[in-house]
């Protein structure tokens, strides 16, 4: 077969010109020109002709009609689901939180009404007790650890994400943690959540579990401790490690003393097996009035499944002492 | 006139009735559609350039439809199902733009 003369003919030497200049099929003009030599087409044939072209337009928009039905059914099928789940995650942290509001007021209400009640030098010394074990609020001066996450290193043109190494891990904060105590501090608190000796920093994924609540970077690690704190504590090895990590990893951190710190209480200590002396007999039932019924039975069966995790793989605070 | 409300009856149909795509077809309802627009935007262009033939709109439609789909099945059988899917929606693509912007031309001299 021979090259066709026209450029534009209907078998075009160049497929992508042919493509733009022929965007109508060239039947319909063919089509045309019959007609136009033939003019007399019986009615019933247009009539037939019409029928079938109206019933492929019915079917184009059955197909349309299918199509969308299909795209709606198909495909955000599983961003329902993660909405869903992220709604119920943020339904339940606000409840968690009235909750623990609830529990922190009728806390303090138990503190005022034992402080009435008891004489004056027992009260004193239940309220250092206290504040030593992390059940009640403290203020004093102290030193703050800010750490925070290294910049993701993701590739700017893939943004496929890279590896990393400045991530602060669950390891860090535990570090920097028993350091704090070893430099003396008498209360720590990462980003406000109070630790006492039996507090866990554990990771999950890739989040950070304080007390099994989920904390973020950048982590304040807030302490409260006598006036050579922030020295004692820069001067540690784990402060060195943290300023290398700065300079190889590009990580966040620096130490600040900071006067007027205020570290709240920490959530009650649910006994599990153990119960005091003399109480009476079920442990829950002893601590149960303090803190009034709902507060701690909503609270207990979110720390119910603890226990078995609690312990195992961290080390608690208290262990760097 | 007659032909946008056999359109909207189709559509209202396809609503109603909720007829369901077998599975094994499902892939190719999105390439369909791309060729169903293919051959509605070639017969509008081409009633508004008055040579619209029913016979022709019929089979463009049917062909485009079968040969769409026949590509793309093909490529599924061979492993470039995406690569000749994109392929098919590029083509329909152009010829749906430029016979968009024929009938832009007739309805708005522009």
């Amino acid at each position: 077969m021979t090259r066709p003369q026209r450029p534009g003919g209907r078998f075009g030497a160049d497929l992508f010109a042919s493509l733009f200049q022929e965007s109508l099929d060239p039947a319909y003009a063919e089509a045309a020109r019959r007609r136009a030599a033939r003019p007399r087409v019986p009615l019933w044939r247009r009539a037939a002709g019409r029928a079938v072209s109206l019933v492929t337009l019915v079917a184009v928009g059955l197909l349309f009609a299918v199509a969308y039905r299909q795209v709606v059914a198909d495909e955000p099928e599983s961003a329902r689901v993660r909405a869903g789940l992220a709604d119920e995650v943020r339904s339940r942290r606000a409840q968690t939180d009235g909750l623990q509001e609830r529990a922190d007021r009728l806390r303090v209400e138990v503190a005022a009404l034992r402080d009435a009640a008891l004489a004056g030098e027992e009260a004193a010394s239940l309220r250092n007790l206290e504040a030593a074990a992390g059940l009640a609020k403290v203020t004093g001066d102290g030193v703050v650890v800010r750490v925070a996450d290294g910049r993701d290193p993701a590739d700017p043109v893939t943004g496929a994400p890279g590896d990393n190494l400045g991530r602060v891990l669950d390891r860090d904060l535990q570090d920097i943690v028993n350091s704090l105590w070893l430099a003396g501090a008498e209360a720590v608190a990462v980003n406000g959540q109070r630790l006492t000796a039996t507090s866990t920093i554990r990771a999950a994924g890739s989040a950070i579990l304080v007390d099994f609540k989920p904390v973020s970077s950048p982590y304040e690690v807030s302490a409260i401790g006598p006036g050579e704190l922030a020295r004692r504590f820069t001067d540690s090895a784990t402060a060195r490690r943290f300023r290398r990590y700065v300079s190889a990893y590009g990580m966040a951190f620096d130490v600040r003393r900071r006067d007027d710190l205020t570290l709240p209480a920490a959530a009650d200590p649910q006994l599990r097996y153990a119960r005091p002396q003399g109480a009476p007999p079920t442990p829950s039932a002893g601590s149960a009035p303090s803190a009034g019924p709902t507060p701690s039975a909503g609270s207990a069966p979110s720390a119910g499944p603890a226990p078995s995790a609690g312990p195992a793989p961290t080390s608690s605070p208290s262990g760097g002492r | 006139m007659i032909a946008v409300l056999a359109l909207v009856a189709g559509v209202a149909l396809g609503i109603l009735l909720e007829p369901s795509v077998p599975a094994g077809l499902e892939p190719y309802v999105p390439i369909a559609v791309v060729a169903a627009l293919d051959a509605v935007f070639g017969g509008v262009r081409a009633k508004l350039d008055g040579i619209f033939d029913d016979k022709q709109f019929v089979v463009s439609f049917i062909g485009n439809v079968l040969v769409a789909g026949l590509i793309v099945y093909l490529g599924d059988q061979l492993g470039v199902g995406g690569q000749l899917s994109t392929g098919v929606v590029v083509v329909l693509g152009v010829r749906i733009f430029a016979n968009a912007a024929a009938i832009r031309r007739h309805l708005f001299r522009a």
